[in-house]
Formats: C-alpha cells, structure tokens, sequence
C-alpha cells in the first residue's frame, strides 16, 4: 500500500498555508491593498497546486501538472489585475 | 493494474473525462470570480461593505473542513488500491462527515445574512455571493452523494473518480474563499 505520510505532508501544508491567508487577511489594514491582495492569490494558488499535486496525484504526471500550473497562474493573473482596479481606478 | 497507472494519456492518473470536468469546472468558476471582480471594481464601495459583512471565521474553518476531507478522500483511494475494503469506507465516511459539516456552516452563514435581512437581491455583492456560493454548495452536496454511492462498492476505479470530484470541489473553494471573502 501506498504510505500516507505524502498526503499527511500535503494536509499540513494546506493547514499552514490557510493560517497564513488568515494571518495576511487580518493584516490588511496595515500592509498596502494591492501586496496583500497578491499575497492572498499566491496563497490561494500554492494551496491549489498542492490539491491537484498531491490530492489528484498529478504530481505522476509532470507535463499535466505544468499545463494545470500555468492554467491557473494565467487565471490568479486575471484576478489580481481586476482584483487591483478599484485601486487605479 | 492500479487505476492510477498511466493509460496513454500522458501519464493523467485516474479518468479523463474527470480531468475534462475538472478544467471545465474552474474555467465555469474562474468566471465567476473574475464576473466577481469586475462588478466589483464598479462598485467597490458596496463590495467592501459586503465583503466586510461576511463571516470570515466561518469561511476559513470551512476551507480547514474541506481541505481535511480532501485528504481523507485521498487516504480512501489509498485503502481502496490496497483492497482494503472497510479502510475505504471509514474514509470516504470521513470525506461525507466532512462535507456535512461544511454545508453545516454554510447554512448557518446563510441564516445568519437571513436574519439581518439580507438576500440575493440586496445588491451586487450578495447577488454574486449568493450564486458563487450556492452553486459551489450545490457541488458539495452532488460530491457527497457520489462519495457514499461509490462507498457502496468501493472498487478502486471508482473511489478514484469519486475522489476526483471531490478534490474538484476542494479546488474551487481555496479559489473562492479569498477572492469573495478577502480581497475587500
């Protein structure tokens, strides 16, 4: 059987990255809008590589994961540009 | 064969036509947030006074919830490739838990904005809250339904294309949550 200990590796990243969401949310006050809503896509952009890496097991398949990789790195660019408007606007 | 060995497509664990729902599900919601983002930046007074509303705690415990019954949604294929039927079934029990307790929260969200008056018709915001969330809700509850379906016979194959739904909808919500919780 396949060990677990990869998918307990890939829960506690989850688990840090989440706390640290939380942690740059309750900052957004103080740091600059446009850092923390980068840092908060990145985040959530991390926490869906690991999902599909390691949950969806495409870590098996490189060329698969590289092409999901640049899929969503091509939509958090999207959101962020948007996400940024209000501010320039 | 395990039904996570490549089959020629390249080496894609488990089936493709998941993977065809899977990118044509976050291309759906990718859509949706960026709809989001765009009435937002029409009126971003209304979307951070709506944003600001939202019940941020409730949202990051349901991402903690999520991304646990993903895992355990994993650990189920694991104990299913290794024949290990009852392991199966514990786990993807603990994956349907898991979801309950999401639609748990969700609903006392919802009930919460009940309460105080506010429904999908208030404004922009809670227009697109409404749906983004709903919708997003309504794939839990279709994931749940398939989890203990498959939990029924839960032959490798088809506690892999289980899996796959759910950690779909695991997916869309670590997108969802900061974007229509945070990013006020």
């Amino acid at each position: 059987m396949r060990s677990d200990a990869d998918l307990v590796r890939a829960l506690a990243a989850l688990i840090a990255l989440g706390l640290a969401t939380t942690a740059i949310a309750g900052l957004t006050g103080t740091i600059p809008g446009p850092v923390a809503a980068t840092a908060l896509l990145a985040l959530a952009g991390l926490k869906a590589e690991i999902i599909l890496a390691r949950y969806l097991d495409l870590a098996a398949a490189p060329i698969w994961l590289r092409g999901f990789r640049a899929a969503l790195v091509v939509l958090l660019a999207v959101l962020l540009v948007l996400a940024l408007i209000p501010r320039f606007a | 064969m395990s039904p996570s060995e490549p089959d020629g497509w390249g080496g894609l664990p488990g089936e493709p036509i998941m993977w065809i729902l899977i990118a044509s599900e976050l291309l759906v919601f990718g859509a949706g947030l960026a709809a989001f983002l765009g009435a937002r930046a029409l009126d971003p007074e209304t979307f951070a006074a709506g944003a600001a509303s939202l019940d941020r705690t409730a949202g990051a415990l349901n991402t903690l919830v999520l991304v646990t019954s993903g895992f355990c949604a994993a650990v189920a294929l694991r104990r299913a490739e290794a024949g290990r039927v009852g392991g199966t079934r514990l786990w993807l029990g603990g994956s349907v838990a898991l979801g309950a307790a999401f639609l748990l929260i969700k609903a006392r969200e919802y009930a919460a904005k009940a309460a105080a008056g506010i429904g999908i018709e208030t404004d922009a915001f809670f227009t697109l809250y409404y749906l983004l969330t709903g919708f997003h809700a309504l794939h839990v509850v279709a994931g749940m339904i398939i989890l203990a379906l498959v939990a029924i016979r839960p032959v490798p194959a088809n506690v892999e294309t289980g899996a796959q739904f759910w950690h779909m909808v695991d997916l869309v919500w670590v997108l969802l949550f900061p974007v229509v919780y945070l990013l006020a």
